[in-house]
C-alpha cells in the first residue's frame, strides 16, 4: 500500500513555532518568512525624479515537496522526464481604499459604446468603500492586480458592453443579485480531505489583524512553489501570513483578485496551477471550490489567469496548449467538445493565400453566445498550439493583448471574439504583457531581451526598448508617473535588473539617426517587410525551401504583420538599470508609494518612491547624502 | 559480454539489415528482454529510408573520454548544408552513382558481416561492456550518484543501462577501415569523417551504435594534443576538425590541380574539376569566393568580423577584417547569449600594457575597439567561454553562470554595411558539459533533427526529448549541466512559423505529460501494457518490399566479401554524369534526374504513400496517447486499492519498477535540503562579484583566442592583412554562378578575379605554389 503518514499539521504558525523553539518538534525545512531592511547604496535607484529606496525585503518560505510528490530535482542532469511547470513569486495586490488611485488620465472612448453595456449586479454590490459603482479607479486596487494590473479596468468598466452581453444564458442568477450575502465557494480549506490540498494554516489571531488593521493597506496574495500566502503588507507584523495553504501537487503558477466584487467581507480569488486545475478561493471565509477539476476541460497547466473586468463571475484563463477559456465561478464542469458551429476568425483570408496549416489565428472553439452555458467553459478560443505565457485586458475593457511563446502578440476583440492583429517579436517567445493606462500602447517583454512598445491605434511597433541583458519577464506602466504625453514605465527580467524607461510620443516619432546613414545599403528593404526581404534573399537556398510567400494577404485588413527590421526601428534606452535582486525577477508592480519586485526564489522588495514627488531636485541631494 | 555482443553484431549483419528481431531473441538468453527504447518507439512506421541521411540516428561508441568527439561529430552531421557537402565532396566520389547510395553499402556491409574480425585485430578492441565500464570508472568522480552495491548500468533509468542496451541491440557499425583511396584522396580527417557520414546514410537501420574508431586514429594522428586519453575541450575539437576539413579539401584540390589531367583515371569530368579547382586554387581561397568544389565549409561557417579600432591620440579610425568559424563569447551572470554577444560588440579601450599600434602616429597609442559581425554565417556557432582561468592562472574553473539562450537569434551587432542585418537563426545543436571543471566531465549533445523533433545524443544512447528539455541547460540546474557549444543555423520567419505549428500537437502531448507528473500518475510513456504489446510485435524498423528489393538489388551490383577500396573501379562509368556536375547543386538535380530514371517512379510514389501513412500514424498515436492518459487518470482517481492493483499489474512491466522507484525515492527523500538555497545567496553574491573581478583582467586575454580557429584558418593562406577590403560580395555571387559553365569562361573569370585580388594576397599564393 502507498498509503502514507499524514502530513503533520498544527493549529497554528505560532504554536508551530513555538514547538519547535521548545524543540517538541523537529523544525521542518519549510521556514517562516523572513523581513529585512537592507540598506546602503546598493539598495537605492536613482532616477531624475529622485531616489528610490530600499523599505524592505520580504523572502517567503519555499516549501518542500510534498512526500507524495516526486522529488522535482532529479540528480542525473540529464534526465529525460517532462518536468511540472512552475513560475517564479508572483503577486496580487489589494487594497480597499480609493486612496492610492492613480492619477486619471484616461479618456473615456465615447463614441465606442454607450454605457448600456453596464452589468446590472455592478451597480448593485455594495460599495461603501468606493464613491460610485461606475467610476472604479482602476489604482484602487493598488495599482492593479499584476503584471499588467495598474492600467487595468480604471474607468471602463462603464465605457464597454460586458463580456457576454446579449446571452440571456449568462445573465446572472438572481441569488446574486443579494448583495450583502454574496455567493461563497462551497469547501472549508482548512478542513478539507481533498487529496489536492496538503494543508492550510491560518494565522490564529486572524480575525484580530483583520479587524485592527487600516483600511487602506495592502493585502498581498502571493505563490511560491506549491505554497500559496495570504500576506499583510500594511501589517508591523507582515512576515506572519494571514494564511498559508500547501498543495499536494500542482503548483499554483497565477492567481488574479475580482476588484468588482472585492468586499472587507469578500474576496473573490482565482487561482490557476500547473496541473491545468483551478481553484476558487474566498479568504475571509476560508472556503473554496475546485475548477476544471482534473483537468477535466482542458488538462494543460493555466499559466495566466484573470477575472473578465467587470464581471463578477467569469474569468478567462490561458492554458499552455494555446487555449483561452473562458470559466463561470459558480458553474459546474462538463467534458468539453469543440462546438459543431465554431468558426475561424480571421482565418478565410490566410486561407486564400495557401498558407493553409497557420490560417486560424484565433479559432472559436465555443462562443460566448452560445445557447449552452448550463457548465463550464463559458467560452473555449484557440490561438495556436504554442504555449500562452500572458495575457491583459485593455484599459477600456474591450481589447485582450496575449503574448505566446512563438514569440507572436494577439490583439483580441474578446467581445466580438475577433482576432484584430497579430504582431511577431523580433525573436523568441514574449514572456509579458501589459497596456498603457490610455489604452494606446502595449508593452510586451521577451526572449530577445527587449521591451517592445506596440501602438494599438496604428497597428505598428513604436520602438524596441535595448537594455536588459536577459529576458524581460514583466512589464508595468507606472500611472503616477504618465500624463497623456509621457510615459513611465518598468521593466524586470532574468538578469535580476529593474530598468525605468521614459518615453514620449514626441521622441518616439523621430527616426532613428543611425537608421538614415543606413538607408545606402538596405534601401531595397525598407519599403518591405523583413519576411519578404528575407524570402528574396534566400529563395534559391536549400534550407529555406519550403517557405512560401505567405504573407501577401495585406490588401484589406492587416491582421498579420511582419517583424520589422533593426534599421527602423527606433530604440528607446532605459533612465535607469539596476540589479536589484539576487535571483532573476518574475513580477512588478507600482503602487502610489512605491515598487514591488518579486524573484523566482520568493523575494518580495518594496522600494519606495522619492519623498517628495514634488520636489524631485531636492529629494535627488537628499538620497546622495 | 564483449563477445556476445560481438556476435550479436555479426548475427544482425548476417540477416536482413536493418531488422533487429535476430538481436531480441538472442538478448534473451541473457538479459531480461529490454524495453523498446523511446527512440526505436519514436521511428515506428517511419516508413521507407531516407538516403539523405536525415532519419539516421547512431549512437556513437565512447573508447574513454572521446564524447567530446561523439558531441561535435553529431552535431555536424545534423547540420544538413554541412552533411551534404561532405558527402557531395569530392564530387566523384562514389555517392555520385547514379543510384545514389549504392556502391558505399558495400563496406558497411562488410564490416558488419565480419565485425567481429577487424575489431578483434584491432589495437583498440574495447568492447561495448568494457567500454561501458570505464565509463562508470570515469564518471564515478561525476555528480551522477551510483547507488553503493548496485552497477549503475544494472539501474534502468541510469544512462549507463540504456547504453549498455544501445550496445546490445546494434546494428555496430564498426568504421576502423578507411575508404579515402575511393575518393580519390589521401585519408585524413575530412575523409574519415565522410566515411561516418556514409556509413551512417548507407545502412538499413535507423538506429544503432557507430564506433568511429578510424576517424579518432586520424585525428589524434594529426593533433597531438589529443593523444592522452584524457577530457578535452568540445570546442576545441569542433575548431580543429573544421579546419582540418578545409585543409584537406584544399589540399586535395591542390593536389588534382598537380595531377596532369592524363594521369587521372576517371578522364574527362576529373579534367574539367582539375581545370577549374585549379584555377580557382590559384588565386587563393582567401577573398570569400571558392573554387565551387572547395569553398563549402566557408560558406556554411564562415562569417566575417570587423574590427573597428580608433586611436584615441590621432582619431584615425581603422578597420581590419577577420574571419570566423565560431565566436567565443565571454560570460556573466544571469545573463542572455544575446546580451553576451552585445558585450562582444562592446567597445574595448586598449591601453597600457595592451595599446595599439597606430600606423598614423607611428607608434603605441590608446585606442578603442569595437568588433562588428560584416559577414554572417550560415551556421553560427557561439563557444559559451564557460571555462575560465583562476586569478593565479593556474587551473581551468567551470563558470557556472545561467545564461539563458533563445530557440531564435538575430545578432544585433552588424556592421552598418552588413548584409541581410536581420537574419534569423534558430538553434538546432546544443552541446552540453557535464562536469566540475576543464578536467573531467563529459560531453553530449541535444540536437533538433529534420523533422523527428529533439534528441539528446550521449555517446551511444539517443534519446528523444521535449523541446523544453533543451532548456535544461542554462547553468543554474543542478547537476553541473551546463551548454558549451551552441549551434544556430539561418532559418526563415516562414520556416519557423511552419514549424510551430508542427510542434503543436506534440506541444500539447507533453503539456498533458506535464499535467499527468504533478498529478502523480504515472509515465504515459512506456506504462500503457497495450502500447508496450503493439511497440514489441512490431519490428522496429519495418522493411517493406520495396526496401527489400533494394537492398537485393544493391547485393548483386556490390558482392559482399568487397574491400572498400572496392569502390574505387566504379568512377569510370560515372564519369558521365559528373562531367556537368561541377557545381553542386547542379550537380544535385542531375542525380536526382538519374536516380529517378533508375529507381521505378511506382517505388516513390510508395515511398511517399508510405510516409503520409507514418504521419497519419504518427498523429493517431498521440491522439491515443493522450486519451490513454486521460483514461488512465480517471482510473487513478476511483480508490486508491484500485491504483494498487493496476500497479501491481502494471509491475510486470518495467515503467512500473521505475513509478516504484519513485515512490520508494519519494518516501526517502520527504525532507530534501530544498531551504538551503536561501542560505546560498550569500555566497553566490561573492561568487558573482570574483568573477566580475576576473572578467576584465581575463576577457581580454581570451579575446585574443577568439578564434583559434580563425588563427589556423589565416595560416591557410586566409590572411588578409590589414585593411582588406577585397572581400567583394559580388564577386562571390559571380563564383558561385559560374559552376554551370564552360572550363575556358570559368577559368576566365577567376582569372580575372585573381589579377583582381592578387596585390593583397602574397601569402595566400605562397601558400599555394
Amino acid at each position: 500500500m502507498f498509503v502514507l503518514p499524514p502530513p503533520p499539521r498544527y493549529p497554528s504558525q505560532a504554536a508551530y513555532n513555538l514547538a519547535v523553539a521548545n524543540g517538541q518538534a523537529a523544525p521542518m525545512i519549510e521556514t517562516n518568512n523572513i523581513l529585512t531592511h537592507p540598506t546602503g547604496p546598493e539598495y537605492q535607484l536613482v532616477v531624475g525624479e529622485g531616489t528610490y529606496i530600499l523599505k524592505e525585503d520580504l523572502h517567503l518560505a519555499t516549501p518542500p515537496p510534498h512526500p507524495s510528490e516526486a522529488p522535482v530535482v532529479n540528480p542525473n542532469p540529464l534526465a529525460t522526464t517532462p518536468q511540472p511547470a512552475t513560475a517564479g513569486t508572483k503577486l496580487s495586490l489589494l487594497s480597499f481604499s480609493s486612496r492610492s488611485s492613480a492619477p486619471f488620465l484616461y479618456k473615456v472612448d465615447t463614441n465606442r459604446s454607450t454605457r448600456s453595456g453596464l452589468q446590472s449586479s455592478i451597480q448593485e454590490h455594495p460599495s461603501e468603500e468606493r464613491p460610485s459603482g461606475d467610476f472604479v479607479p482602476g489604482s484602487s486596487d493598488g495599482g492593479g492586480t499584476s503584471m499588467t494590473g495598474s492600467a487595468r479596468a480604471p474607468l471602463s468598466i462603464g465605457s464597454a458592453p460586458a463580456f457576454g452581453e446579449g446571452n440571456s444564458m449568462l445573465s446572472p442568477t438572481a441569488t446574486s443579485k443579494d448583495a450583502g450575502k454574496r455567493r461563497k465557494p462551497k469547501n472549508n480549506i482548512a478542513k478539507s480531505n481533498s487529496s489536492f490540498i496538503s494543508r492550510c494554516i491560518v494565522h490564529e489571531n486572524l480575525t484580530k489583524r483583520l479587524q485592527e488593521r487600516p483600511s487602506d493597506g495592502y493585502f498581498a496574495f502571493a505563490n511560491i512553489n506549491r505554497a500559496f500566502q495570504w500576506l499583510d503588507l500594511s501589517s508591523p507584523q507582515k512576515a506572519e501570513h494571514l494564511t498559508k495553504i500547501l498543495f499536494t501537487k500542482g503548483h499554483c503558477l497565477c492567481h488574479d483578485i475580482n476588484q468588482t466584487t472585492k468586499a472587507t467581507n469578500h474576496i473573490d480569488l482565482i487561482m490557476g496551477f500547473s496541473t491545468g486545475e483551478i481553484i476558487w478561493f474566498e479568504p475571509i471565509s476560508q472556503k473554496y471550490t475546485r475548477l476544471n477539476k482534473n483537468g477535466i476541460i482542458n488538462a494543460t497547466p493555466v499559466s495566466e489567469i484573470r477575472w473578465i473586468p467587470g464581471s463578477e463571475n467569469l474569468f478567462l484563463a490561458a492554458h499552455m496548449d494555446g487555449s483561452l477559456v473562458v470559466y463561470d465561478k459558480e458553474k459546474d464542469d462538463a467534458a468539453f467538445l469543440p462546438e459543431e458551429n465554431g468558426t475561424h476568425t480571421n482565418g478565410d483570408s490566410e486561407k486564400s493565400n495557401g498558407s493553409g496549416e497557420h490560417s486560424a489565428k484565433l479559432h472559436v472553439d465555443k462562443s460566448v453566445h452560445s445557447k449552452n452555458q448550463k457548465f463550464n467553459p463559458v467560452s473555449f478560443w484557440k490561438l495556436s498550439n504554442q504555449r500562452i505565457n500572458a495575457f491583459a485586458f485593455s484599459p477600456d475593457n474591450r481589447h485582450l493583448a496575449v503574448v505566446s511563446e512563438d514569440g507572436t502578440l494577439r490583439i483580441i476583440d474578446y467581445l466580438k471574439e475577433q482576432l484584430l492583429d497579430l504582431y511577431a517579436s523580433y525573436y523568441g517567445g514574449f514572456l509579458c504583457v501589459c497596456w498603457s493606462p490610455d489604452g494606446k500602447y502595449v508593452l510586451t517583454g521577451g526572449q530577445d531581451d527587449l521591451v517592445s512598445i506596440w501602438s494599438v491605434a496604428e497597428s505598428t511597433i513604436v520602438a524596441r526598448c535595448q537594455g536588459h541583458q536577459s529576458w524581460v519577464t514583466a512589464v508595468c506602466f507606472d500611472p503616477w508617473r504618465c500624463d497623456d504625453r509621457n510615459y513611465r514605465f518598468g521593466s524586470v527580467g532574468e538578469d535580476c535588473r529593474l530598468l525605468l524607461w521614459d518615453f514620449s510620443v514626441g521622441m518616439l516619432h523621430r527616426p532613428k539617426a543611425s537608421s538614415v546613414r543606413q538607408r545606402g545599403s538596405v534601401s531595397s528593404r525598407f519599403a518591405s517587410p523583413l519576411q519578404r526581404a528575407e524570402t528574396q534573399n534566400t529563395s534559391t537556398s536549400r534550407l529555406r525551401s519550403n517557405s512560401s510567400p505567405s504573407y501577401e494577404s495585406d490588401e484589406d485588413h492587416t491582421v498579420e504583420h511582419p517583424v520589422e527590421p533593426r534599421a527602423t526601428t527606433a530604440m528607446l534606452p532605459p533612465v535607469m538599470s539596476k540589479v536589484v535582486d539576487v535571483d532573476p525577477l518574475c513580477w512588478l508592480e507600482f503602487t502610489e508609494e512605491s515598487i514591488i519586485t518579486s524573484c523566482k526564489s520568493g523575494h518580495i522588495r518594496t522600494w519606495d518612491r522619492p519623498r517628495d514627488t514634488t520636489g524631485s531636485k531636492s529629494d535627488t541631494t537628499l538620497a546622495s547624502a | 559480454m564483449s563477445l556476445f555482443s560481438k556476435f550479436k553484431g555479426a548475427a544482425s549483419g548476417a540477416t536482413s539489415p536493418g531488422t533487429n528481431s535476430p538481436s531480441h531473441k538472442h538478448k534473451k538468453d541473457v538479459e531480461p528482454e529490454p524495453e523498446i527504447t523511446p527512440l526505436v518507439k519514436m521511428l515506428q512506421n517511419a516508413g521507407p529510408i531516407r538516403n539523405d541521411g536525415s532519419d539516421k540516428f547512431f549512437g556513437m561508441e565512447n573508447f574513454g573520454n572521446t564524447c567530446y568527439c561523439n558531441s561535435i561529430v553529431q552535431a555536424l552531421y545534423f547540420s544538413v548544408p554541412f552533411r551534404e557537402n561532405v558527402i557531395n565532396y569530392p564530387p566523384h566520389s562514389p555517392l555520385d552513382t547514379p543510384n545514389g547510395h549504392l556502391p558505399v553499402v558495400t563496406p558497411i556491409r562488410v564490416i558488419q558481416n565480419g565485425g567481429a574480425v577487424p575489431a578483434t585485430n584491432k589495437p583498440k578492441g574495447i568492447s561495448a561492456a568494457e567500454a561501458m565500464k570505464r565509463r562508470a570508472a570515469i564518471n564515478a568522480g561525476q555528480p551522477v550518484p551510483a547507488t553503493p552495491g548496485q552497477r549503475p548500468e544494472d539501474k534502468p533509468d541510469s544512462p549507463e543501462y540504456k547504453k549498455k542496451h544501445a550496445m546490445l541491440a546494434g546494428p555496430i557499425l564498426e568504421l576502423t577501415y578507411e575508404s579515402a583511396s575511393s575518393y580519390g584522396m589521401e585519408e585524413s580527417t575530412f575523409t574519415a569523417l565522410k566515411d561516418i557520414f556514409i556509413a551512417l546514410i548507407a545502412n538499413q537501420s535507423r538506429t544503432g551504435v557507430l564506433s568511429p574508431q578510424r576517424f579518432l586514429e586520424i585525428f589524434k594522428r594529426d593533433n597531438e594534443m589529443f593523444r592522452t586519453s584524457m577530457h578535452q575541450d568540445a570546442h576545441e575539437f569542433y575548431g580543429l576538425v573544421l579546419n582540418a576539413v578545409i585543409s584537406n579539401v584544399e589540399a586535395n584540390a591542390q593536389r588534382i590541380k598537380e595531377l596532369a589531367p592524363p594521369q587521372d583515371d576517371n578522364s574527362l569530368a576529373q579534367s574539367m574539376k582539375t581545370a577549374v579547382t585549379s584555377a580557382a586554387t590559384a588565386m587563393g581561397l582567401a577573398s570569400g569566393a571558392r573554387s565551387p568544389g572547395t569553398g563549402w565549409v566557408h560558406e556554411i561557417f564562415e562569417g566575417v568580423l570587423t574590427s573597428e579600432t580608433k586611436c584615441l591620440t590621432c582619431e584615425t579610425a581603422s578597420q581590419r577584417d577577420e574571419t570566423f568559424l565560431d565566436l567565443s563569447i565571454d560570460l556573466e551572470q544571469h545573463s542572455s547569449v544575446t546580451s553576451c554577444l552585445r558585450k562582444f560588440s562592446a567597445e574595448e579601450m586598449l591601453c597600457e600594457r595592451n595599446k595599439f599600434h597606430c600606423d598614423n602616429c607611428g607608434g603605441l597609442q590608446e585606442a578603442e575597439k569595437r568588433m562588428k559581425i560584416k559577414r554572417l554565417p550560415k551556421i553560427l556557432a557561439l563557444h559559451l567561454k564557460r571555462f575560465k582561468y583562476t586569478e593565479d592562472m593556474t587551473r581551468l574553473q567551470k563558470l557556472f553562470h545561467r545564461v539563458v539562450y533563445p530557440y531564435h537569434l538575430r545578432m544585433f551587432n552588424t556592421t552598418d554595411d552588413a548584409e541581410d542585418p536581420d537574419r534569423l537563426y534558430e538553434l538546432y545543436a546544443v552541446v552540453v558539459h557535464i562536469g566540475g571543471n576543464a578536467y573531467h566531465g563529459h560531453y553530449v549533445s541535444v540536437i533538433k533533427t529534420q523533422d523527428r523533433g529533439w534528441l539528446l545524443f550521449d555517446d551511444e544512447m539517443v534519446e528523444p526529448v521535449d523541446k523544453h528539455y533543451v532548456r535544461n541547460f542554462f547553468g543554474d540546474k543542478p547537476g553541473m549541466a551546463c551548454a558549451y557549444v551552441l549551434f544556430y543555423q539561418e532559418t526563415t520567419v516562414e520556416a519557423m512559423r511552419k514549424e510551430q505549428e508542427a510542434e503543436g500537437l506534440a506541444e500539447v502531448a507533453l503539456a498533458s505529460a506535464e499535467a499527468g507528473v504533478a498529478l502523480g500518475h504515472p509515465q504515459p510513456n512506456g506504462t500503457h501494457p497495450a502500447s508496450i504489446s503493439k511497440a514489441v510485435s512490431i519490428p522496429s524498423t519495418p522493411v517493406d518490399e520495396h526496401q527489400e528489393f533494394v537492398s537485393l538489388d544493391h547485393a548483386v551490383t556490390a558482392p559482399l566479401p568487397v574491400s572498400p577500396q572496392m569502390p574505387r573501379s566504379a568512377p569510370p562509368f560515372m564519369a558521365t554524369p559528373s562531367v556537368t556536375a561541377l557545381n553542386v547543386t547542379k550537380m544535385k538535380t542531375k542525380e536526382d534526374k538519374e536516380r529517378e530514371k533508375k529507381e521505378s517512379k511506382d517505388a516513390e510514389k510508395a515511398r511517399k504513400v508510405a510516409e503520409k501513412a507514418a504521419e497519419k500514424e504518427r498523429q493517431k498515436a498521440e491522439e491515443k496517447k493522450r486519451k490513454d492518459l486521460e483514461n488512465s487518470r480517471k482510473e487513478y482517481q476511483r480508490t486508491q486499492a484500485e491504483q494498487v492493483r493496476l500497479a501491481m499489474a502494471a509491475s510486470k512491466q518495467s515503467a512500473a519498477d521505475d513509478e516504484e522507484r519513485r515512490k520508494r525515492e519519494a518516501a526517502g527523500a520527504g525532507t530534501p535540503s530544498e531551504s538551503s538555497k536561501e542560505n546560498g545567496h550569500p555566497e553566490k553574491e561573492k561568487e558573482k562579484d570574483k568573477s566580475f573581478g576576473g572578467l576584465g583582467s581575463l576577457s581580454r586575454a581570451h579575446r585574443g583566442s577568439k578564434s583559434m580557429s580563425k588563427k589556423s584558418f589565416g595560416f591557410l593562406g586566409n590572411k588578409n592583412g590589414e585593411g582588406k577590403s577585397t572581400d567583394d560580395p559580388s564577386h562571390t555571387a559571380v563564383e558561385g554562378e559560374s559552376g554551370p559553365q564552360t572550363p575556358e569562361k570559368h577559368t576566365k573569370t577567376t582569372k580575372d578575379r585573381f589579377s583582381f585580388s592578387g596585390l593583397g594576397r602574397k601569402k595566400s599564393n605562397l601558400m599555394n605554389s
